[in-house]
């Protein structure tokens, strides 16, 4: 069914995947909230444990994060909706996280892309910043939940501790202000390094960022917490406001505000003063950042170059870019926009598949389900793991760093590997003369009728070969 | 440029470049081989090279500051962190140089606009830049080949000069028959084909290197370093290398003697050692640069970290350095030097120290330096670095 409309009436087949929510997933079997809270604190209490119970932990966690990552390449191998299934991939790595970053992000990275970014891929792109900013996952990769207020409360009870064990050096290192999450937030995530901030606006977002911190582990936002409810009673902070604060010492990991580690006093970000307003002060930050023009520009010009060529053309990016602008960033219509450019038809315009691309391309040409549980390696060798990008800008698509010689040569070697999987066994190689999409005088299509070659040797031609590294 | 100009570009200019130099030069003197190693994600200069006799740095770095007991001393300055110790045999045979208060020639905290500017060789960022390795292999004469030691095709290598690539992987090699039909598919494709022909002619110069490969990633540095010896000695073998080590965006929990930062130090110092050791008496004619996008904080931040800063620490290793020294015109950490207020202040910029050592290695003309590294005369190369 799909297959047709896909061939006759490509636009259409397109935006019908549009219509409606994107799919919804539940938690892997084992990687629900609870056990996900449980995992990481036992990983936590374990930091002076002995060697096996930490292993063990650390184990746990491993379970779970694999799970997370069958699950979401599962989605995408399997949808009938293909088109959304990239658009999950291409904003999950727009505002990624990185599990090689710190255990703490592994088991969250499932949810992260499950709650943050597929409930808002056909809704506002700011709804989805700001349950990025939320998220356990994103706090703890860019460090925020550990960003304290040089002057709030949380710092000057740290400063008094301090000084009454003057003369431990240990115990004086300071702990404040992290400006990681507001640098990223500015620049790979809204404005763009050249969407015209400052330094001196980092730093403000991060006093603003200050005290949006997760709940469910013992941070040091926490630890005060606790101690200032111990100290309630004539402390500078009424009780009930202390209470609310404690830390929670089970169940999910949970976005939370911490008053006491909040910076206090007014901000100042691009020019505009936010007076004193605890969480809002970020949020209405974060809600003007992603209105702002240099924000849909950004994301109009990455969106083009993944979707349409490595060398975007200005006048795609405008397109793309007004329809950001007007619909308020409505992620819907801008993935409309998408289609709509003339430049995404040309003949000439294609992408050299990224390695995650084609390996789901791979599984979907074959039809099978049981080389998904290979996945997460196979990534891994091909140098593109899931949600773990090296830094905080994500994956690059571009042909310049992915059709290197050596990548090349590895997928060939993959593509052998998998062609020899006993659920290969009933494909015929014939059959993929279509998904490769050559014609069939072509020298694939002779190789791949040649029964003088091996079954499994014709197929992994087929997946390796150059017709299938373009998309 | 235009999908077709580049294609184009591909199949003209690529096609001559791409395979394995055989020819054979008869004026040009041996040149050297030059290996540039950048650190990912900005190393903690200071606490990699501690000026520990810097009136100002205990204080600075309260609770967080090495004793000089604890560190191998350079001179009445500078000490080397614990993890950074093996590279004593380099100073002590005069094959190590040691730049500090070094920075790239832009104002930025930003890992990407950084790496893109050590990498592009420019002093402001240019999203469509090629890399200096590539400008590199442009402009120099004679027999010449680069090659990544990466994951990726990074920057500093991306350009018009056709490179190679190589990076350990887990997989076995491909049976023979299978690799000439594969490569008669690719000869039908105008923009792959020649980057596919590169890819056998690299296997087939690993050769038996190539059935090892996997393994390393888990070993780290060591392991990277020994296979990327084994491809650089080689006869025929490149002459210009990048690789990459990352890790390095420390932002919480550094620690001091064995803690995060010194082990990932401590990979580095054993993997140049081992590096030297696999080149044999080719590391005679070598020369490695190693590098990082920018220095950290001068001060902790309130994790146990430091944050993005400005100038920090690199090293020069090899036998054609002058002998071994501090490079530093040092600014000093007292409050009022900083960088506005809280970083070490660069008072050289990583261009001069690259051209003073790609000038020595590839005897390269002024003229020459000036197209790797435009715009860059204020950076004047180090006049006593190299021999």
């Amino acid at each position: 069914m799909g297959e047709a409309r896909r061939l006759s009436d490509p636009r259409g087949w397109l935006r019908g995947q549009l219509r409606g929510d994107a799919p919804r997933l539940a938690p892997a079997a084992g990687a629900d909230p609870d056990a996900v809270g449980d995992a990481v604190r036992g990983f936590r209490q374990l930091a002076q444990g002995d060697d096996a119970e930490r292993r063990q932990a650390r184990r746990r966690i491993q379970q779970i994060a694999a799970a997370e990552l069958r699950q979401a390449l599962t989605a995408r191998v399997t949808t009938d909706r293909p088109f959304v299934e990239r658009l999950v991939a291409f904003w999950s790595n727009h505002l990624c996280v990185s599990t090689g970053a710190k255990v703490l992000v592994a088991p969250l990275a499932g949810s992260y892309e499950r709650d943050v970014i597929r409930p808002h891929v056909l809704g506002r792109f700011e709804d989805m910043v700001l349950a990025s900013a939320r998220h356990p996952a994103m706090l703890a990769y860019l460090d925020n939940f550990q960003s304290i207020g040089p002057t709030s409360q949380v710092a000057t009870l740290g400063q008094r501790a301090g000084r009454a064990r003057a003369g431990q050096p240990q115990a004086t290192t300071r702990r404040g202000l992290n400006e990681n999450y507001a640098r990223e937030l500015l620049e790979l995530h809204t404005l763009g390094v050249d969407g015209g901030y400052t330094q001196q606006d980092v730093q403000e977002l991060a006093r603003m960022l200050t005290g949006w911190t997760i709940d469910g582990i013992a941070g040091p936002g926490a630890r005060a917490a606790a101690g200032m409810r111990q100290r309630g009673r004539g402390g500078r902070l009424g009780r009930a406001a202390v209470r609310e604060q404690a830390p929670s010492a089970d169940g999910p990991l949970r976005f939370v505000f911490r008053e006491a580690q909040h910076e206090p006093g007014s901000k100042t970000l691009l020019g505009a003063r936010y007076g004193e307003h605890g969480a809002s002060e970020a949020e209405r930050a974060i809600k003007v950042l992603c209105a702002h023009p240099s924000t849909a520009r950004f994301v109009a010009r990455k969106l083009v170059a993944h979707f349409v060529s490595d060398e975007p053309p200005a006048g795609a990016v405008d397109r793309v870019a007004d329809t950001f602008r007007s619909s308020g960033g409505d992620l819907s219509a801008v993935a409309g926009a998408l289609i709509e450019l003339p430049d995404a038809w040309q003949e000439d315009r294609r992408k050299f598949r990224a390695p995650q691309d084609w390996l789901v391309a791979v599984f979907r040409a074959l039809g099978t389900s049981d080389v998904r549980e290979n996945v997460g390696p196979l990534l891994r060798q091909l140098r593109q793991p899931l949600w773990s990008p090296q830094a905080p800008k994500g994956y690059g698509d571009t042909m310049q760093e992915w059709a290197d010689p050596d990548s090349l040569f590895n997928r060939g070697e993959l593509a052998r590997t998998i062609a020899r999987l006993p659920a290969v066994r009933d494909v015929d190689p014939v059959s993929l003369l279509g998904v490769v999409d050559v014609s069939a005088s072509t020298p694939l299509s002779s190789m791949l009728a040649d029964t003088s070659i091996t079954r499994d040797e014709r197929i992994a031609l087929a997946l390796a070969g150059p017709a299938f590294q373009w998309r | 440029m235009h999908r077709r100009a580049f294609i184009q570009s591909m199949c003209c200019g690529g096609l001559a470049t791409f395979t394995l130099p055989s020819v054979t030069f008869g004026q040009v003197r041996q040149s050297g081989r030059f290996v540039f190693v950048l650190l990912r994600g900005g190393f903690d200069g200071l606490a990699a090279v501690v000026p520990a006799g810097d009136p100002s740095y205990r204080s600075l770095r309260e609770g967080f500051a090495y004793d000089e007991s604890a560190l191998t001393m350079l001179d009445d300055t500078f000490g080397l962190a614990p993890g950074l110790a093996p590279l004593k045999t380099f100073w002590d045979q005069g094959q190590l140089a040691v730049a500090h208060a070094m920075a790239i020639p832009h104002r930025t905290r930003s890992h990407f606009d950084g790496q893109a500017i050590l990498e592009s060789g420019l002093d402001k960022p240019l999203g469509s830049s090629d890399g200096w390795l590539n400008r590199l292999l442009q402009s120099m004469s004679g027999k010449r080949a680069g090659i990544a030691i990466a994951a990726g095709m990074p920057l500093s290598l991306t350009g018009a000069y056709d490179v190679q690539s190589w990076s350990p992987t887990q997989l076995g090699v491909v049976d023979d028959s299978f690799r000439e039909r594969l490569a008669a598919l690719y000869r039908a494709d105008a923009v792959l084909h020649n980057r596919f022909e590169a890819a056998i002619a690299q296997q087939d110069m690993v050769g038996e290197e190539a059935m090892a490969r996997g393994r390393a990633r888990r070993d780290g540095a060591v392991a990277l370093m020994t296979a990327a010896a084994k491809i650089l000695r080689a006869d025929g073998g490149p002459n210009v290398a990048a690789m990459e080590l990352s890790g390095w965006d420390t932002h919480a929990n550094q620690g001091l003697a064995g803690g995060a930062l010194d082990r990932l130090l401590g990979q580095l110092a054993e993997g140049l050692v081992a590096f030297r050791t696999e080149m044999g008496s080719a590391w005679d004619s070598t020369t490695v640069v190693v590098m990082t996008e920018f220095g950290r904080t001068a001060r902790p931040n309130g994790t146990r970290g430091t944050d993005h800063g400005t100038a920090g620490a690199g090293f020069v290793l090899g036998s054609r350095l002058a002998g071994s020294s501090v490079v530093a015109d040092w600014p000093g950490l007292a409050a009022n030097a900083l960088f506005e207020g809280r970083d070490l202040k660069p008072t050289l910029d990583t261009r001069a120290l690259l051209k003073s050592v790609v000038a020595a290695s590839f005897d390269l003309t002024p003229a020459q330096l000036d197209r790797v590294f435009p715009n860059s005369a204020a950076a004047r190369p180090l006049p006593s670095l190299m021999a």
